[in-house]
């Protein structure tokens, strides 16, 4: 059960972002991938989940051993693959609890039972301490940061994907909500579950502990150890990393 | 005319038959591509058609008995060119409420209707306003006294089910002094297989202090009919008129919609809605008036256009001199849906006076690829994300007719609709997927 990306290329507007990327997830792993900003951690999310505005030139995306480089995002999604989004759209006129039902059907032969579904969505919404009046609104619209990205991890508790993506999910939160969506995370972790958080900082890492850590440049992974590298990023920066690796490649 | 006491009406007839021999039959422009032509109309194969009345809702059209929901307190039914059903609740009745046809209402309650029919309608108008004038037949008088608030809705219905009908069509509501009440106004067509006109007039009158729910549900099916119609709310002192228009089919559809904020006080709420498919061609003008100070007014329309279909909305705000405290807003969107439809969607604003606030938008778009993707990353596949995403954007406005029998109506017809142009829109958000990829 796993996540392989295998020499990726990924182009957008003639502009190649990914430049032969390889990196493996498994069920029941968390990865942090991170990256200064430019780096391609968004188009890689975007790209795992297929976002048709990226074109995939080269390389393979694997999972449970299918070849899922050209499927439909929804085929991907329903194969069990999940993006919490950094700017998660704003869905007028659909409540997030309609949003969710549709959503956990796509997933299922039989649509799920009301009653289920109540228990279900009462259960996630405790876990993750949102207000029952949350579900009546439309998906994003008036939503603070925060909600956002509280209404991203309701979304995940509910899907129970094998493998998410969590594209930048600490931006722009302060430090409650911050903990409120790491808690959720942390909630959701198992061996169900692998999940690759994508971070341009580490303050989220102090509360989702990765194991495995990775750091990107200009499209590739450059970097790749356990919890101890974020630590020794924050003392040098990636314009340090960087140096290293242009003497690296000179030499 | 039978007596002498509606003697008045045939001089209005007449005076509107002299403004229609006057008229020719008129081409709409506008500047840019917009134009909207009668010339693949054949006027002259058309004529009134009469029917004999019904006895039961049972035996009314079928896109009548289709479309009508729960229990009205009042329903009165034209067809082609007769009344073929009235009900009234007793109760109604005994609260002095009149539902009648028009023709039967200058007889019986001549004075009241000759006080209020055409006060703010024009027979020189244009050529369509004077046919209707002339030409009426059957008709609604809708009357709720002072102080009486009725439950149920009061609906009327135009329907047309045969080729080669021309409708003219009349309704005038009067309510009362601190009056409450529903009406729904319903123009239903069959599937026909040819040409028939629907050309209509709709005035409403509150006195002070009415409050009154007004909806206009038009949908005329899938044969060639055309609709030239003109409808006008005149709302008075501190009385409160919510009117919601929907147009969900029609050939061909040129209306004037106006509502008048006439007096002090006078508030509106004017919610619209329509769905353009095939060759359909929608030229709609609604003036947001505000005659008078302190008169407030909340405007929002809503399109989306499928196959070839043509929608044009424009959407004026005038304040006259001396309208002084008024505050007003406007908003239009439209969403195409398929590369081969086109519209506009035009506010405008005429402000004559200081101390206001009025300010308007407008959108023309098509979906946005970034919400399909957002729904599909969820397992939902991107027929059904558009479906949701079309229906999300209409409920903001079908929530705002505060009357779930004809939401439902609503909701299930514009499923019905995104259903039947399912091919083009995938093909078209397919066709904006792929180039997209090519970028």
């Amino acid at each position: 059960m796993s996540l392989e990306i295998q020499n990726l290329h990924v182009r957008i507007e003639e502009r190649e972002i990914l430049r032969g990327l390889n990196l493996t997830v498994r069920k029941g792993e968390t990865h942090a991938l991170m990256g200064p900003n430019g780096s391609g951690k968004s188009t890689l999310a975007n790209t795992i989940m297929g976002n048709p505005v990226y074109e995939v030139t080269d390389g393979k995306i694997i999972f449970n051993g299918e070849d899922l480089t050209e499927a439909s995002p929804d085929e991907r999604a329903r194969s069990g693959l999940f993006m919490a989004f950094q700017y998660p759209a704003t869905i007028p006129g659909v409540s997030v609890a309609n949003f969710l039902r549709m959503a956990v059907n796509a997933k299922r032969e039989e649509p799920i039972k009301v009653k289920e579904f109540g228990k279900l969505l009462g259960e996630n919404m405790e876990l993750l301490r949102i207000d029952r009046a949350f579900t009546s609104r439309y998906l994003n619209e008036g939503f603070s940061g925060g909600e956002k990205k509280r209404a991203e991890i309701l979304q995940l508790a509910m899907l129970k994907p094998e493998i998410a993506v969590l594209d930048e999910t600490d931006s722009g939160l302060d430090i409650d909500a911050l903990r409120i969506v790491s808690d959720g995370v942390n909630a959701l972790r198992g061996p169900e579950m692998g999940s690759l958080i994508i971070t341009h900082y580490t303050r989220i890492l102090d509360y989702v502990k990765p194991e495995f850590v990775h750091i990107m440049l200009d499209g590739r992974i450059v970097r790749e150890g356990g919890p101890e590298l974020a630590t020794a990023l924050e003392d040098t920066g990636y314009d340090q990393i960087r140096e290293e690796v242009a003497a690296a490649n000179a030499g | 005319m039978p007596d002498n006491a509606s003697d008045w009406i045939a001089e209005r007839r007449k005076a509107a038959l002299e403004a229609y021999e006057a008229e020719p039959v008129p081409t709409w422009r506008r500047s840019g591509f917009w134009t909207t032509s009668l010339r693949n109309l054949d006027l002259d194969a058309l004529e009134p058609r009469r029917y004999e009345p019904v006895g039961s809702e049972a035996e009314l059209p079928a896109q009548v008995r289709d479309a009508l929901d729960g229990e009205p307190g009042a329903l009165i039914v034209q067809r082609g060119a007769s009344t073929i059903y009235i009900d009234v609740d007793a109760e109604l009745t005994a609260q002095g409420v009149i539902v009648m046809p028009l023709e039967q209402a200058v007889v019986e309650h001549g004075e009241l209707v000759r006080e209020h029919y055409m006060r703010r309608l024009s027979e020189t108008e244009g050529k369509f306003p004077a046919t209707t004038a002339a030409f009426w037949t059957g008709g609604v008088f809708i009357h709720v006294p002072a102080n009486v608030r009725v439950e149920k809705p009061i609906q009327s219905v135009y329907a047309i089910d045969e080729p080669g009908t021309a409708q003219y069509a009349h309704t005038l509501v009067v309510l009362g002094e601190n009056s409450e009440c529903a009406i729904r106004e319903y123009c239903l067509g069959a599937d026909i297989d040819g040409q028939a006109l629907h050309a209509g007039a709709f005035e409403l009158y509150t006195a002070p202090g009415a409050r009154a729910k007004v909806a206009h549900f038009q949908d005329w099916g899938r044969g060639e009919i055309y609709d030239i119609s003109t409808k006008r709310v005149v709302i008075a002192r501190d009385a409160f008129v919510s009117w919601v228009p929907v147009h969900l089919g029609g050939r061909l559809t040129k209306q004037t919609l106006d509502i008048i904020t006439a007096e002090k006080g006078s508030d509106m709420r004017h919610t619209g809605l329509y769905f353009t498919e095939r060759d359909e061609h929608l030229d709609l003008f609604t003036t947001d008036l505000h005659e008078a100070e302190h008169t407030t007014g909340d405007t929002v329309w809503k399109g989306a256009l499928t196959g070839e279909s043509r929608a044009s909305y424009e959407g004026l705000i005038e304040i006259v001199e001396g309208a002084q405290e008024s505050h007003t807003y406007l908003q239009t969107h439209q969403m195409l849906l398929s590369q081969r439809a086109k519209g506009d969607a035009i506010p405008s604003l005429i402000v004559k006076t200081d101390n206001v606030s009025a300010s308007h938008g407008g959108t023309v778009g098509e979906l946005d690829e970034d919400q399909i993707f957002y729904m599909m990353t969820r397992g939902i596949s991107r027929i059904d994300a558009v479906r949701t995403l079309v229906e999300g954007y209409f409920e903001e406005v079908v929530q705002r007719l505060d009357d779930p029998g004809l939401e439902t109506l609503i909701r299930r017809r514009i499923g019905e609709k995104l259903l039947a142009a399912e091919d083009q829109v995938k093909e078209f958000v397919g066709h904006r997927a792929g180039a997209a990829q090519e970028a």
